[in-house]
């Protein structure tokens, strides 16, 4: 059951911070850098939201974000919409997609979930790419971005737009908080921990479940349209679902059900993407091999390792202060 | 309140439920006795809509449930607790009243509105709590409570979820003396226009508690009648006792 304790704020206000700075002093390379973290961060939000705190584990969720981007592209270019309502179609679109995978796999669970998901993601990839007026594997170019000049913002500068992004890893994570936190949140974790006994209780699964898939979705959505307007264009490679395994693992690194982890998980995957990969092309491997300690060390992810570290300390720091008040 | 009429349920050739018919008015406490394999918990799994019957109605205020789901039920206000343990066990005790007060008070679904904060629904969980005897363990994780204690929470799910009608599938299975009377106690606070299906092995509980009881016996209901009747009939005695005729 999600709870918003000190540590997850300060966490995430650091990382927020962090980078915004770092977009402030960093090069061009280092902005694309923040906008790659800010994309994984707000997906990687959006898939525990589901997979840690109601055991859905997606694999479609890289499919709803490449539907957001191509929603986002189909209003904007197609139809010459702007940039605000290519948001909104964005967002709708994943919502529904979601919506609509949540209420038919409700029934399904574990390892048929996961292959359910994968199948709607695929579907999703091949319509795509057999589209012709989606522009097919050619995809759609000359996208626009958000026009704020009215609060005096600039998006079409690259430092705007990759703090732009940050804010929207937060923006993401309020609303994300405030879902888990709400009564519908706490229900959709109870049917995670016992979905017979929530369902004795009166609770009609199947909608909870649907509609927390599809709230995922649309954060999934905001990922895409975020990802549309970044490179002002959209393929189906956006669509790939492997995409998909690699969100999980930025979850799992980070911290499974602990929402600041994820974001955390982003930063850690895409620097050491960054890092490793001018020393040598194996990058893929360390991934790996980091992936395989955090499962090993107890699967609580970076995020949950560090607030067991400080519980533990915590733990042993407290009779310790008792005793000196003894003395 | 409520009504079961000529329910049957078979697996295959075995009959667990053998033409059960059952009149419970509102507020009667009812406790069904019967020897283990009887198919109590097998009766209260289809009165809950857990199994389908192979025949048979059930009536909640003159209206057939027979045909809604689980969750339908439970929203009319049929509530039970199990025989085994079925709870939220990574949550704290308080966490898991919340869930099944919010269902009750059906704020479940709302996404404005933080049930754990919510005043109005902190007050019927530690009312709940205080009811069932976990009054100070609201923070503690089921996971690390002792049986009893979960016993007393299993019972308190049921509670908290708003009950018209109130199924207890052995409340006092498994915990001691002193539990058992405290669970008389709670049995007698209870309102007294909730109606309340009981399966009891505690003969006592039984009879103190009871305002009619129902024994079944290979699935049939073989007897009915006041706690004074039961406790003089020669039947129930056989069943439970055993024919002593044979070896005397």
């Amino acid at each position: 059951m999600f709870h918003q304790t000190k540590l997850k704020t300060f966490v995430l206000l650091a990382i927020l911070v962090g980078l915004i700075i770092y977009t402030m002093n960093g090069s061009y390379f280092g902005r694309e850098l923040v906008v790659e973290v800010a994309i994984l961060a707000i997906l990687a939000i959006s898939v525990d939201m589901v997979s840690g705190y109601g055991g859905m584990v997606s694999l479609c969720h890289g499919a709803i974000f490449g539907l957001g981007a191509y929603a986002y592209a189909a209003v904007n270019v197609l139809m010459g919409g702007p940039p605000a309502l290519a948001v909104v179609a964005a967002i709708v679109a994943a919502f529904t997609f979601g919506f609509a995978v949540g209420a038919v796999t409700s029934r399904t669970r574990g390892i048929f979930f996961i292959m359910a998901t994968l199948a709607f993601g695929q579907m999703i990839y091949v319509m795509i790419f057999d589209s012709k007026s989606l522009g097919g594997d050619d995809g759609m170019w000359g996208l626009t971005r958000l026009d704020l000049s009215a609060i005096g913002v600039n998006l079409e500068s690259g430092v705007q737009f990759a703090i732009f992004s940050v804010l929207c890893i937060g923006l993401t994570y309020v609303v994300a908080a405030l879902i888990l936190r709400s009564a519908f949140g706490r229900t959709f974790s109870g049917i995670h921990e016992n979905e017979d006994r929530m369902r004795a209780l009166g609770t009609p699964v199947w909608k909870f479940k649907a509609l927390a898939f599809g709230l995922s979705g649309s954060l999934a959505g905001i990922a895409g349209a975020l990802a549309a307007q970044h490179t002002m264009f959209v393929s189906p490679e956006l669509v790939i679902w492997t995409f998909s395994g690699e969100v999980l693992i930025v979850v799992i690194l980070g911290g499974l059900g602990t929402l600041v982890g994820p974001v955390l998980g982003a930063v850690v995957m895409v620097f050491l993407k960054h890092e490793i990969s001018n020393i040598t092309t194996y990058w893929h491997m360390i991934i790996g091999i980091l992936l395989i300690i955090t499962v090993m060390a107890g699967g609580r992810g970076i995020y949950g390792g560090l607030e067991q570290y400080l519980a533990r300390r915590a733990a042993k720091a407290a009779p310790a202060s008792g005793a000196k008040t003894d003395a | 309140m409520l009504k079961v009429a000529n329910l049957c349920k078979s697996f295959g050739s075995l009959v667990v439920t053998d033409d059960v018919s059952l009149h419970l008015e509102k507020g009667e406490r009812r406790v069904v006795l019967g020897p283990n394999g009887a198919g109590k918990t097998t009766l209260f799994n289809l009165l809950a809509g857990e199994i389908a019957p192979s025949s048979g109605d059930v009536f909640i205020d003159g209206k057939s449930i027979t045909s809604l789901p689980v969750e339908a039920r439970a929203h009319i206000g049929l509530s039970r607790s199990y025989q085994k343990n079925n709870l939220f066990e990574g949550l704290t005790i308080g966490e898991n009243l919340s869930l099944a007060a919010a269902v009750a008070m059906g704020l479940s679904g709302s996404l404005l509105r933080d049930t754990h904060n919510d005043p109005e629904l902190r007050k019927v969980v530690t009312d709940v709590a205080a009811q069932v005897g976990l009054k100070d363990m609201l923070e503690m994780q089921v996971a690390n409570v002792s049986y009893g204690n979960r016993r007393q929470l299993e019972v308190g799910l049921a509670l908290a979820n708003g009950p018209k009608v109130l199924l207890m599938d052995e409340p006092t299975s498994g915990v001691g003396p002193s539990m058992i009377s405290a669970f008389h106690g709670l049995l007698k606070t209870l309102p007294r226009e909730l109606t309340v299906l009981i399966i009891e092995h505690d003969m006592d509980l039984a009879f103190d508690v009871a305002d009619s009881i129902t024994v079944l016996n290979y699935g049939k209901v073989v007897f009915e009648g006041t706690p004074d009747e039961t406790r003089a009939s020669s039947l129930v005695s056989e069943i439970y006792l055993g024919d002593w005729d044979d070896d005397a």
